[in-house]
């Protein structure tokens, strides 16, 4: 009977004894009070100065870079289909590479502008601005008139490429088809990360741009390597990237087919002489005509046809 | 000389400073008032203070004063307020008191300056106020000094890395000490040393690498008393000394103060 | 016949999802170190490196973060330990022989009423030249409490930061330390 209440009253002394051991907590380790002297303190005179906060590009640059690519565009279609000069179209290709990538270093482009878009359609707290949004959507209408004038001397990466074609080979055509859907891939997978939740959202287009690095005039080893490489493969086929990868590109084909007006390579009466097929680098002629939504506005096909120059009669 | 931790007592609650009295009491000022241990270390009684308190000494007569942003109260040996003396242009941060002759002494961060009153609270002059130039120069927000049996102040004065000695008049006499971030007889970091205590020499706490030294009124180092014994984001870590060479210090972190006593004389 | 209309639907679909869009339109968004985050500046640890990737893992060549100086909140020391490298043996002026910046960007003036006869008893405002800091955090780290006061942070700059959909520091970055924020709470 008294054993019980014994081994308890032991319990309790050796809790007890614990407890009264037992380390004080931590202060938790903040910010003390603001202690630093102040310009009454330091006296003199002495004013305390500014931290300087610089702003970003100011708005009205930003409005100016889109009504750009709308000029561009606008003098890109009255080059190809009214004036139909191929040494005013590498005029306004140069000028377009030299703005929008050099200058502007690539960013914002429509090409990533897609991503900006489907990110905002699924978050509902991803706001974006508005300049990404005309700069998404105004390729896609003129596309939808006009065909794919953005893709002709406007866009900086269709246009570093466009520079380099030298010897370019006739892909056959079913092989040209088959890789042509591997830009439907790429923006199926574009899309896919940029509708992710934001710490896993990954901008697929932004990361694997490899022309960006020449752009910036800087970047990771093997970024450059990749752009270097596309470069040379697109000595000999046709602007690569923009046939066989390009989302936007996809984008484009698809409102390009239901265009209105498009290149044509002989005003009224095609010849069957196929100059203009071979003359064509992205293989886009099909039965002598340009077919809208693999045509990339480069004027070649009606620049090598005889009756343009006034040689056959 | 070396010195050893003997013993850490705990605080309740954030610990600002630390005082002793004739007896050998310790006396914390904390966020939740003032505690008295008594000379073996062991808790004896707390009682609240109006606001957090930041620093604590016990007069001669046994009242123990509390020094607060704004104000100091002063209490008998048991807890009973005694008065307030209350000016926020004076008494803006009260983070250090020490007596001399038959003033009191308040060291007031805010504005940098150590205050002379009379007994009856009637302020006389200031100690260290932009004398000369700047002054003491406080980036950590604490102003710390001590007084010696002559009534000599020693004042520490982190900004130049010094103990600069005034009289309590407010005249300069001189300084030990200077910065070097190797030597360890120097002072190292952008302010040190924060707190100092004098005895039988100036005692002197550092942060940012806590340290805690002890140097002969000529200025050379007599000991490195201990260093890695407290956390290393200490700030402003209070000390007194007792008579027997006991020396007291504040780990602000932990809340603790740990003893370290002489082992070779 | 119906190509009229499927482009007709097409551009209604467009310019319904450019107003859907411009309406929720809101400013802009842009990228900002989280001080509270970054192990430079985060309260805390002690005995840390400091680290360097906001320097190596921007796109732009010299990276678009650097190292700001909150003047008000500097103690305006006259020995700095983000201007000075304080391990460093002390000269004959009694200051530490060496400066820390490895690029020299942090400058030091003395300020307010000046003490001709000794120099330890001023005032000294320390100056972070934005055109040579490369945000390596050096300073940053040694500002941090409890040895210094803390005023010294990495922060994005705006009229170099290009303002990537992903900032690359930010997929690099340990402590998950940026961070989008509106413009205006950015600056």
């Amino acid at each position: 009977m008294s054993g019980l209440p014994q081994v308890v009253v032991r319990a309790c002394v050796v809790l007890v004894l614990l407890v009264q051991s037992a380390p004080a907590q931590a202060i938790p380790y903040q910010r003390p009070v603001d202690t630093a002297p102040q310009a009454d303190s330091i006296g003199g005179g002495y004013k305390v100065p500014a931290v300087q906060k610089p702003l970003p590009r100011d708005y009205w640059l930003q409005v100016v870079d889109v009504v750009a690519l709308a000029a561009a565009m606008g003098v890109s279609v009255w080059l190809v289909l009214r004036r139909r000069s191929r040494r005013w179209l590498t005029a306004l290709t140069i000028g377009c590479l030299a703005y929008f990538g050099f200058y502007r270093q690539g960013c914002i482009c429509p090409i990533g502008s897609l991503q900006n878009v489907v990110v905002a359609l699924a978050d509902p707290r991803y706001s974006i601005p508005m300049v990404v949004t005309a700069t998404f959507v105004l390729p896609l209408v003129v596309a939808l008139y006009f065909g794919r004038a953005f893709c002709g001397g406007v866009c900086a990466l269709g246009a570093i490429q466009e520079l380099v074609v030298l010897k370019p080979v006739q892909v056959p055509r079913r092989l040209d088809r088959a890789l042509g859907l591997l830009k439907y891939v790429y923006l199926g997978l574009a899309v896919l990360f940029a509708v992710k939740p934001a710490l896993a959202r990954d901008f697929l287009i932004c990361r694997f741009d490899p022309f960006v690095g020449f752009f910036r005039r800087t970047g990771a080893p093997h970024m450059l390597i990749l752009g270097a490489a596309f470069l040379v493969a697109g000595m000999f086929v046709g602007r690569p990237y923009c046939r066989y990868l390009c989302p936007y590109g996809g984008l484009l084909a698809w409102c390009a087919r239901l265009a209105r007006r498009g290149v044509t390579i002989t005003p009224n009466k095609e010849l069957d002489c196929g100059l203009c097929a071979e003359a064509c680098p992205y293989g886009a002629i099909e039965r002598m005509r340009a077919v809208r939504r693999n045509c990339l506005y480069c004027a070649r096909c009606y620049a090598s046809c005889p009756r343009e120059r006034g040689v056959a009669s | 000389m070396q010195y050893r931790h003997v013993q850490a007592i705990d605080g309740k609650g954030a610990v600002h400073g630390i005082a002793l009295d004739g007896n050998g009491q310790l006396y914390a000022a904390g966020d939740s008032g003032i505690e008295v241990f008594d000379a073996a270390g062991r808790f004896n009684r707390r009682w609240p203070t109006s606001k957090p308190a930041l620093a604590v000494a016990v007069a001669s007569d046994g009242a123990v004063y509390a020094g607060e942003a704004g104000q100091i109260e002063i209490f008998d040996g048991t807890g009973k307020p005694i008065a307030t003396w209350r000016d926020q242009k004076l008494l803006g941060r009260v983070t250090a008191i020490g007596f001399t002759g038959d003033s009191v002494l308040a060291g007031d961060a805010a504005d940098r300056a150590i205050r002379r009153f009379d007994r009856s609270g009637k302020f006389l002059n200031n100690i260290g106020k932009d004398n000369p130039v700047n002054g003491l120069l406080i980036p950590n927000g604490v102003v710390d000094f001590g007084v010696d049996a002559q009534g000599i102040v020693y004042a520490a004065n982190p900004g130049k890395h010094r103990v600069e000695r005034y009289t309590p008049g407010g005249e300069l006499l001189g300084h030990i000490g200077r910065f070097d971030g190797v030597d360890p007889a120097g002072f190292t970091g952008c302010c040190n040393p924060t707190n100092v205590a004098i005895r039988d020499g100036i005692y002197t706490t550092e942060k940012a690498g806590p340290r805690v030294k002890a140097y002969d009124f000529s200025g050379k180092l007599l000991a490195v008393i201990a260093t890695d014994l407290f956390d290393a984001n200490c700030k402003n870590m209070s000390i007194a000394v007792d008579a027997r060479g006991r020396v007291y210090v504040v780990d602000t972190v932990k809340a603790a103060i740990l003893i370290f006593e002489r082992v070779n004389a | 016949m119906s190509e009229d209309l499927t482009r007709r639907t097409v551009l209604a679909a467009l310019a319904g999802g450019a107003v859907f869009l411009v309406k929720k339109a809101n400013g802009q968004i842009v990228w900002q170190v989280n001080a509270a985050r970054c192990i430079n500046s985060r309260l805390g640890d002690t005995g840390v490196e400091a680290c360097n990737l906001c320097t190596t893992e921007c796109v732009v060549a010299l990276s678009a973060v650097r190292a700001v100086n909150e003047y008000s909140k500097c103690g305006r020391c006259n020995i700095c330990p983000a201007y000075f490298n304080i391990s460093s043996a002390v000269n004959e002026l009694g200051q530490p022989g060496e400066k820390l910046c490895p690029r020299d960007a942090i400058a030091r003036k003395p300020i307010g009423k000046v003490d001709p006869e000794d120099p330890a008893n001023n005032f000294y405002e320390y100056i972070i030249d934005e055109e040579k800091c490369d945000g390596c955090g050096k300073c940053v780290l040694k500002c941090k409490e409890p040895l210094g006061l803390g005023s010294i942070t990495l922060r994005v700059r705006y009229d170099r930061c290009v303002n990537c959909n992903r900032c690359s520091i930010s997929r690099a970055c340990p402590q998950n330390a940026l961070m989008q924020l509106p413009i205006g709470q950015a600056l």
